[in-house]
């Protein structure tokens, strides 16, 4: 599935510069260098990490989207470098398990 | 990273790269807090450069565009409360002391706290990569120190190249020994 069909199912868009990007697969994490170099390519890479450094692994790790799980709110300077870096962003109000469940279901 | 030592290698390889003669690596344990400084006499950044290397976008690298050593050993030490600084004066500024000195605090009794890890490893990774350069390494634990001096070896050594593998395994067993006369004396304290 795209990226963009993700707000039809209830992810709440923050940035949304790239929505044609397809989602293969998911990676979870929150330590940032570890994702850095696991997180494959085209993930949705679900997280609860809130800070720019996120954007620059989402980048490097080339995720088609970061998705901020337990509804955690982010700045908005953040939205701004997002955009900036054509990175998706959306949020899910869902605890991190049920969100990777619910993308489990939408992606197989 | 897992451990802050990794950190502390990037940022020690940083200071090589700016041409550091010597690098400092210095670690001081006191109380509940954790001070990682990395001092170098290389070439130094201007005020423009010091600014922007905590943002992860700004990068001295030409293969990608993305830049995390600092910016990760910043959120390291601020998801503990503690903070990073960092002054440079460059070359031009200070024909005779210029370098780099980078300081990272952290608060070791916060669950976020980062483990330091293996620290010697990295020790010797750098002294394996860069035998033409010296590093000095102290680590200061509630007032025991551990310490590494490449200037001291290579007085002995004369000719001898630091990364050579009876060099590097008696650096090795160096700072272990050190380490554990340290855990000792601290079991002993312990059991008084």
């Amino acid at each position: 599935m795209k990226v963009k069909e993700l707000p039809a199912h209830g992810f709440e868009p923050l940035a949304l510069p790239d929505g044609e990007r397809e989602i293969d697969g998911v990676y979870i994490g929150d330590l940032l260098s570890w994702v850095m170099g696991r997180a494959q390519m085209d993930n949705a890479w679900i997280t609860i990490m809130t800070n720019v450094n996120v954007i620059a692994v989402a980048s490097l790790a080339d995720t088609s989207c970061v998705i901020l799980a337990e509804g955690v709110e982010m700045p908005a300077d953040l939205v701004e470098t997002a955009l900036e870096k054509d990175i998706n962003v959306l949020r899910s109000t869902q605890p991190i398990y049920e969100t990777a469940i619910q993308l489990a279901g939408l992606i197989s | 990273m897992k451990e802050l030592s990794l950190n502390i290698l990037d940022v020690a390889e940083n200071s090589v790269k700016a041409g550091a003669s010597l690098t400092q690596i210095l670690l001081t344990e006191q109380d509940d807090t954790l001070t990682i400084e990395i001092v170098d006499d290389g070439c130094g950044m201007s005020a423009d450069v010091v600014r922007s290397v905590t943002d992860p976008f700004y990068t001295t690298r030409t293969t990608r565009k993305v830049g995390l050593g600092i910016p990760l050993l910043k959120l390291a030490c601020e998801q503990t409360g503690g903070n990073l600084a960092i002054s440079s004066v460059t070359q031009e500024e200070d024909p005779v002391n210029h370098g780099t000195h980078v300081t990272a605090t952290f608060h070791t009794d916060h669950i976020d706290f980062t483990p330091l890890g293996d620290v010697s490893s990295s020790i010797l990774t750098l002294i394996q990569g860069h035998p033409e350069r010296d590093f000095l390494f102290r680590h200061q634990i509630d007032g025991n120190v551990v310490e590494l001096d490449t200037r001291n070896l290579r007085e002995v050594l004369e000719d001898v190249p630091l990364n050579s593998y009876d060099v590097m395994e008696w650096v090795r067993g160096y700072l272990q020994e050190q380490y554990e006369t340290l855990s000792e004396d601290s079991v002993h304290s312990g059991e008084e």
